[in-house]
């Protein structure tokens, strides 16, 4: 094993626990833009409380994936720079807004503008960014890019399809996480029934989708789409075995086991893509091999990956327990 | 190429300059936040914890709550940063993203493990012992004071590079360890850490100087005031003397940065030090300034026949901007040495008032307390400006000596303006609505339900979220 593919399995784990964890934040969002009827007030409140002391940790998944992505291999992230502004800056631009929004929203106090004004802007930008990245990641496959055409990743329907899927999936998950959190207390049980309604229609919805994406990658991406039928299959298999469990565990209200399913569904896509998409970086652009830095730079950058997470691992598990129960004094 | 499109190019290279700096100086507003407030609240909680005088408590949890808002704009505007390294200065980031690599994802750790513990603290008042608590925040300390260290290697690196080898554009080898083998990478994380705990302390001593002035002069604006005040003015003279330092690093190794700090044209010895005034390139000279004779040289080499480089050492498409970096440098000396009078004179009147044995030691009659609320932004405006002169002082190179600017910059052209104009309107928007909800932060008083002593308080419940608000 090079160090190059260590760091790149390494890249892949932090982009797994971005979209499983992160990717629940911004799930929340829709959700909360989606709210409707008489609960949708207690709904964007258990949403908003669900947030609160993770969002911010959960968002270092992506800058870690970033930045070992510049470090460990600095020249497809210069083509990436100069091909993918726009939806990078689409991503940029609902990052910016969901944070900011969502702090104004709880600590402002109605001093800049209405709460529900910043709700809105919440709402809207947390649908924004997973489209985003759905779409940049959809144009590594494809090498569907242009210096010249900013707007290029966005006319690509395979990396259309991949935006959708990628809000839907958010959905999904934030839906099955949120039924566990709505359970756990008396003040809110009330709105498990409506969020295991959610989890179950996206569950089914992010399915439909994947069954859509599997012969548009094969249409738009033929280099990918060969390679994931050599290698990614078992990965494919995982994922919907995870899926469907999911599905059945939300249908017995098992929501601590829907979750791992859930999660399992969502990270056999993500390990299936990454699978097809080795040893390419951005297709017919950027290879591994083509764009890795020298190897002690990557030695030394594992070593330091290896030290952090030595404090950073441990430090989240203690985050979250300490989160994991609902506050019951607040009864 | 056409000399339009050299224009364009050059277009494109200030539009990309113009963008990374207005996103740069926006995020280290909040960032210093980031990196001073997690001391302050250790002190605070840690008084409230020992004694479990409420006012301690209260000065906390207001602290707190402008914390988490603070926080959250510089993580996501931190976020921005990075993904524009790679937008805006592409072959910058292909050519050297491996050599500052370990510095970056260091910083990015270093950020982690800030972000998780500040979840803790922020939400955790009821979940946690208060001395567990209290705990909490010196992750957050920590962190914060990395994160800017290893940060501040990179930009050292950028300014001061070295073992890296290069053939033909493309970096063969680089140490691991580059950025932090930077010789300015100590005196510059020195001179940062040193200038986001003025700025934390001089806004915090403005805020509570503004709300004395109204004619709250209650224990919790005394307090408030003398933390921050104390903060700002006992970093004050460290802050020269690690300034000196950075100096003479930067006339070692940038000798052209220094000749535009200092509006020195000619190559000589016995160099004169020129305060104020503006650079006038036609003649080269500065006008409207003081010159003191001899003293650059004496400064720098200590010795008057030490030999100082001029700009004319370099063709002028070389040289950096010197009316802009001189004048950015006037901006920061002029207020850190008015902020040093005033740590001075504050010294002073509270030697005598001891002596007196009047209390309290600080003076807060109007003028003193003018003079505070004028910390602050003296503070941030010396900060901007000190980057200023690191960063204008460094042109026309990204990485000094090894790579141009024009060289690093995105090859799209027109894109750049709209995401200039996007980036401008966005960040002014969420900068206003920010000023807003501190202002509402800041008159509001202590927390009413931080007055009752020694109970653990409320978790600072989101308004719209918590039973009952917390407003």
């Amino acid at each position: 094993m090079t160090a190059a593919n260590l760091l790149l399995i390494v890249m892949v784990g932090g982009l797994t626990a971005y979209a499983l964890l992160a990717g629940a934040d911004f799930g929340g969002g829709v959700w909360d833009l989606l709210a409707r009827g008489r609960d949708a007030a207690d709904q964007r409140r258990l949403i908003s409380a669900s947030l609160g002391p993770v969002w911010e940790a959960n968002h270092v998944w992506l800058i870690f994936v970033l930045v070992a992505l510049f470090s460990g291999f600095s020249a497809a992230f210069g083509v990436i720079g100069s091909t993918l502004a726009l939806p990078l800056l689409a991503a940029l631009v609902g990052i910016v807004l969901r944070g900011s929004a969502y702090v104004y929203r709880a600590y402002g106090g109605g001093a800049a503008g209405p709460d529900h004004l910043w709700g809105h802007v919440f709402a809207v930008a947390s649908t924004i960014t997973p489209f985003a990245l759905g779409v940049t990641g959809a144009a590594l496959a494809t090498g569907d890019l242009s210096e010249g055409d900013p707007a290029r990743p966005f006319t690509n329907p395979f990396g259309l399809v991949c935006g959708l899927f990628a809000v839907t999936v958010t959905a999904f998950l934030a839906a099955v996480y949120l039924c566990r959190d709505a359970a756990a207390s008396p003040a809110t049980e009330h709105l498990v029934p409506g969020l295991r309604r959610r989890a179950l229609g996206g569950a089914l919805a992010a399915g439909t989708l994947a069954a859509v994406l599997l012969p548009l990658l094969w249409s738009h991406a033929p280099v990918v789409a060969h390679r994931f039928g050599e290698g990614s299959v078992p990965f494919a298999v995982a994922s919907a075995a995870g899926g469907i469990a999911a599905l059945v565990l939300l249908w017995r209200r098992r929501f601590t086991a829907a979750r791992l399913a859930a999660g399992l569904a969502v990270a056999g896509v993500l390990w299936g893509g990454a699978a097809a998409q080795y040893p390419d970086l951005v297709v017919g652009r950027a290879t591994v091999a083509s764009s890795a830095a020298p190897e002690p730079n990557l030695v030394a950058l594992l070593i330091a990956i290896a030290a952090g997470m030595a404090v950073i691992v441990p430090s989240t598990v203690l985050l979250f327990r300490l989160f994991a129960r609902p506050d019951h004094s607040t009864d | 190429m056409t000399a339009g499109a050299v224009v364009l190019a050059s277009g494109s290279t200030n539009l990309a300059r113009g963008q990374t700096a207005f996103s740069l100086a926006f995020h280290i507003c909040f960032a210093v936040f980031g990196v001073g407030l997690p001391w302050l609240l250790l002190y605070t909680e840690g008084r409230w914890i020992r004694t479990g005088d409420p006012v301690w408590l209260a000065l906390t949890r207001k602290w707190s709550r402008a914390f988490a808002v603070l926080f959250a704009v510089g993580a996501v505007s931190g976020t921005v940063l990075s993904f524009e390294f790679g937008l805006l200065w592409p072959a910058f980031m292909a050519r050297y993203g491996g050599v500052l690599g370990l510095s970056f994802t260091l910083e990015g750790f270093a950020f982690f493990a800030e972000a998780i513990f500040l979840g803790m603290y922020l939400y955790g008042w009821r979940r946690l012992s208060p001395r567990a608590h209290w705990l909490t925040l010196w992750p957050i300390a920590i962190a914060g004071t990395l994160s800017t260290l290893f940060i501040i290697t990179a930009n050292a690196w950028m300014n001061v590079p070295g073992h890296v080898r290069e053939v033909g554009g493309k970096v063969v080898s680089a140490e691991p360890l580059a950025p932090f083998l930077s010789p300015a990478a100590p005196v510059q994380v020195v001179h940062m850490l040193l200038a986001a705990l003025m700025c934390t302390g001089g806004v915090v001593a403005g805020i509570y100087a503004v709300g004395l002035l109204r004619g709250r002069r209650d224990d919790y604006h005394h307090r408030g005031l003398r933390v921050g005040l104390t903060v700002v003015l006992a970093c004050a003279p460290l802050q020269l003397v690690s300034g000196d330092l950075a100096a003479r690093v930067v006339g070692a190794r940038q000798p052209l940065k220094l000749a535009a700090m200092e509006g020195l044209f000619r190559t000589r010895s016995s160099a004169p030090l020129s305060i104020g005034g503006f650079y006038d390139e036609a003649s080269g000279t500065v006008r409207y300034g003081i010159e003191l004779p001899k003293l650059l040289s004496l400064l720098e080499g200590f010795h008057t026949d030490h030999r100082i480089t001029g700009l004319d050492a370099a063709p002028p498409a070389d040289r950096p901007n010197a009316l802009l970096v001189h004048s950015a440098f006037t901006v920061m000396v002029g207020l850190g040495t008015a902020l040093i009078a005033l740590a001075a004179l504050v010294a002073i009147v509270m030697f005598r008032r001891r002596r007196r044995g009047q209390r309290p030691l600080l003076p807060t009659g109007r003028l003193w307390l003018w003079a505070a609320v004028a910390t602050g932004p003296a503070s941030m405006l010396a900060m901007l400006a000190g980057w200023e002169v690191t960063e204008g002082g460094r042109q026309p190179w990204i990485v000094y000596g090894r790579m141009r600017v024009a060289d690093a910059v995105t090859a799209g052209g027109p894109g750049i303006g709209w995401t200039f104009a996007g980036t401008v309107t966005l960040y002014l928007g969420l900068a206003t609505a920010l000023v807003l909800i501190l202002r509402r932060m800041a008159t509001g008083g202590p927390d009413p339900d931080a007055r009752d002593g020694r109970r653990s308080p409320e978790a600072p419940v989101p308004a719209s979220v918590g039973p009952g608000g917390a407003r």
